[in-house]
């Protein structure tokens, strides 16, 4: 067919519909809701993946996190009825014995958190306070915004030397260098002055303390980082907890070991060896957790999968039901319409000029349906990401799969009426009114 | 000159079959219609008018029976090649104008172009002189609905001619207008009658069958009276060039 009848049959399609606005309207909703549906979705599911693997690879591919875990009735009891201990966890021992005995490990980081009341002049914040390697820094893929971090003879000497987390830093010296400035952290038995020398940006969320909004509605990381030996020094291993009315202690010598790898394909085969050498001490009791980044990666990105696919099954039946939609509108029009048919034919259309032109009316619906779905979907996308501050991503594949998925539906349920349109007979159809 | 017919039919039969019975509508119909002529076909209700025209206008197929239109036997031809000779060789005037609601004056004299594969653009003005030519010059942009039955009528008369046909079929094209404006319309058939043109109409009417140069009467399918009038002479003084 030359070009030029097929921008006639648009055209004259378009006259067609527009001749019922509201009810080509309403026929194309269907499509659209479901266009739109799709791409919105997608984009919102993907966003939240996106955002879920990057705060695991923050975690480290490489790396494994062991974390101390407070067995269930596991205290003894102290002087008195108010007074527990709970003595529990990963110890040196454990982190000097994986470093040597499982083949893979190329270094481990000890890690010591107690909650503690931090000061500078007239401010205060309850912080973690948390004793590390100087090495921590590689490990949680942190930045150094300003300073240095830790460093070794401050390890070995025991020095009251320390690292806030950026947002931390803003909060206690607020328009002032904290660099070189001191720090109180408040302890029961005394207080200590820490002296600040440097400032991190804080990637990982495995620090994260519950996040508590401040004065002007801000969440902060409020993280302060001093050497494990200080920490131990100062402060032992015993961490009161006073809030429950009752005192209870517990007595943990490490809060979590990290575990870096050489590389991402040795973390699995080694988890049952690091088990091995944390068991091989313990008797039943289990006072320690693994979580595997690398597995919880892979797991999602099997959710992912699944979820697409999901999402794949109910775009098909949204579509489908605007088709058959749709198909039930053509149905109706060709019927309201079967004069017109008869006019065309005895005017010389054949039975394929008949169905092209209906299918071309069913396929301008999707079309408009469809591209108005695209824009929704996307636009709507946009609003969550850039007002409402909700992760979204559009995918390419979304888009593509939601429109070609609309205009294959409609070819599908168009064909039906334009075929019906087409096998008219020319004189009932003339006769009809 | 030899008049040269457009239309042979012979032995022609048209039997509906509904299944249980068959209906015989046409009943071994046997004229010739020549070049030129102006022919009303009437009769009585049931004779077979609507049928014949049918059949003559392509959109049925007889039964039994030769037509041959033009030099071609369509009698027996496909649906698609049925259509083809529909939109190229004849003109349809229907009783109830049968105008495409959607489209304006001037896109419904388009339409049978289109089915030609036509270039509409390179018709534009053939279009316009048609509409001018029953005096709807100035209606061009205007919907069917926003005129009346005679003008409505006028514009399937220019859509009829639009792809200079063989002839022109029509079926009681005035049935639905009032005496005046069926004066309109027979006169504009005159003037194409006296263009030279090929018509035949089916009627009732006395009034329309008055102007034709021959009346075909049907009863029972078959021809009751074929009457040709002296006056159709005044064809010859018309002559006409050949396309
Ligand atoms: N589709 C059909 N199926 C069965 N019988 C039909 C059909 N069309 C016409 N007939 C029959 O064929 C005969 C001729 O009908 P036709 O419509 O040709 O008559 P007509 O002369 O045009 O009548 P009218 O003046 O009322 O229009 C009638 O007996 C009619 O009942
Ligand atoms: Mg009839």
């Amino acid at each position: 067919m030359p070009g030029f009848s097929i921008l006639r049959l648009i055209q004259v399609g378009f006259r067609s519909l527009r001749l019922h606005k509201l009810r080509s309207a309403l026929t194309m909703l269907g499509m659209i809701i479901g266009v739109w549906a799709v791409i919105l979705l997608v984009a919102i599911g993907e966003g939240a993946s996106r955002e879920a693997q990057e705060a695991i690879k923050a975690l480290g591919a490489q790396n494994v996190i062991i974390r101390s875990i407070k067995p269930i009735s596991d205290k003894v009891q102290l002087q008195g009825e108010m007074q527990w201990e709970s003595i529990y966890g990963l110890k040196n021992s454990d982190a000097v014995r994986i470093e040597k005995t499982v083949p893979g490990v190329k270094r481990v980081l000890p890690i010591l958190r107690h909650r503690k009341n931090v000061t500078h002049e007239q401010r205060d914040k309850d912080c973690q306070l948390i004793g590390t390697f100087p090495h921590y820094p590689q490990f949680t893929q942190s930045r150094l915004v300003a300073g240095q971090f830790l460093n070794e003879m401050e390890e070995a000497r025991k020095e009251n030397a320390c690292v806030l987390t950026m947002s931390l830093a803003g909060f206690l010296f607020p328009g002032k260098n904290p660099l070189g400035q001191e720090v109180i952290v408040r302890g029961r038995e005394s207080h200590q002055i820490f002296r600040v020398k440097g400032i991190l940006e804080e990637r990982a969320d495995s620090e994260k303390l519950p996040q508590q909004a401040d004065a002007t509605g801000h969440t902060i990381l409020a993280n302060v980082y001093i050497p494990l030996s200080t920490f131990k020094a100062l402060y032992g291993i015993k961490d009161i907890d006073l809030s429950v009315g009752s005192i209870s202690v517990n007595t943990v010598e490490l809060s979590e070991i990290r575990v870096e790898f050489g590389s991402v394909d040795e973390v699995v085969p080694a988890l049952p060896l690091i088990r091995e050498a944390l068991d091989k001490v313990r008797k039943d009791k289990i006072d320690y957790e693994i979580q595997v980044p690398i597995n919880e990666l892979n797991a999602l990105k099997a959710q992912k999968a699944r979820d697409t696919w999901l999402l794949m099954l109910i775009a098909c039946i949204s579509l489908l039901v605007g088709g058959i939609g749709i198909m039930n509108i053509m149905l109706a029009t060709v019927t309201e319409r079967t004069q017109e048919i008869g006019v065309r034919r005895a005017l010389g259309a054949t039975q394929i000029d008949i169905s092209v032109q209906f299918l071309v009316e069913t396929l301008i619906l999707c079309l408009i349906g469809g591209t108005i779905g695209v824009l929704g979907g996307c636009g709507n996308a946009a609003f969550f990401h850039y007002i409402l501050d909700h992760t979204t991503i559009v995918t390419e594949w979304s888009v593509v799969v939601a429109f070609g998925l609309a205009v294959g539906v409609g070819l599908t349920f168009g064909l039906y009426p334009a075929w019906s349109a087409a096998r008219l007979d020319p004189i009932e159809a003339l006769r009809h009114s | 000159m030899a008049d040269r017919n457009i239309i042979e039919i012979r032995n022609l039969t048209k039997i509906y079959d509904l299944g249980a019975i068959q209906v015989p509508a046409l009943n071994g119909l046997n004229f010739e219609i020549e070049e030129g002529s102006y022919t009303a076909i009437m009769g009585p209700s049931g004779s077979g008018k609507s049928t014949l025209l049918n059949i003559l206008g392509c959109l049925d197929r007889p039964t039994a029976g030769a037509y041959i239109l033009g030099n071609d036997d369509v009698a027996h031809m496909s649906d698609k090649e049925l259509s083809g000779v529909r939109g190229a060789r004849i003109g349809f005037i229907f009783q109830s104008y049968n105008l495409i609601q959607q489209l304006n004056v001037i896109e419904n004299i388009h339409v049978p172009l289109f089915y030609q594969g036509k270039d509409i653009s390179d018709y534009y003005d053939h279009c316009e002189k048609l509409a001018q030519k029953v005096g709807l010059g100035d209606r061009l942009d205007h919907r069917p609905m926003e005129l009346s039955g005679g003008q409505q009528q006028r514009v399937a008369v220019a859509r009829s001619l639009v792809n200079e046909p063989l002839m022109l079929l029509a079926d009681e094209p005035t049935g639905n207008l009032d005496s005046t404006t069926e004066q309109e319309i027979l006169d504009i058939l005159d003037e194409l009658h006296a263009e030279g043109r090929t018509l035949v109409v089916v009627t009732h009417d006395d009034a329309v069958a008055e102007r034709a140069s021959r009346v075909i009467h049907l009863k029972d399918g078959q021809v009751d009276k074929d009457i040709r009038k002296q006056d159709s002479d005044r064809k010859s003084e018309n002559q006409f060039q050949e396309a």
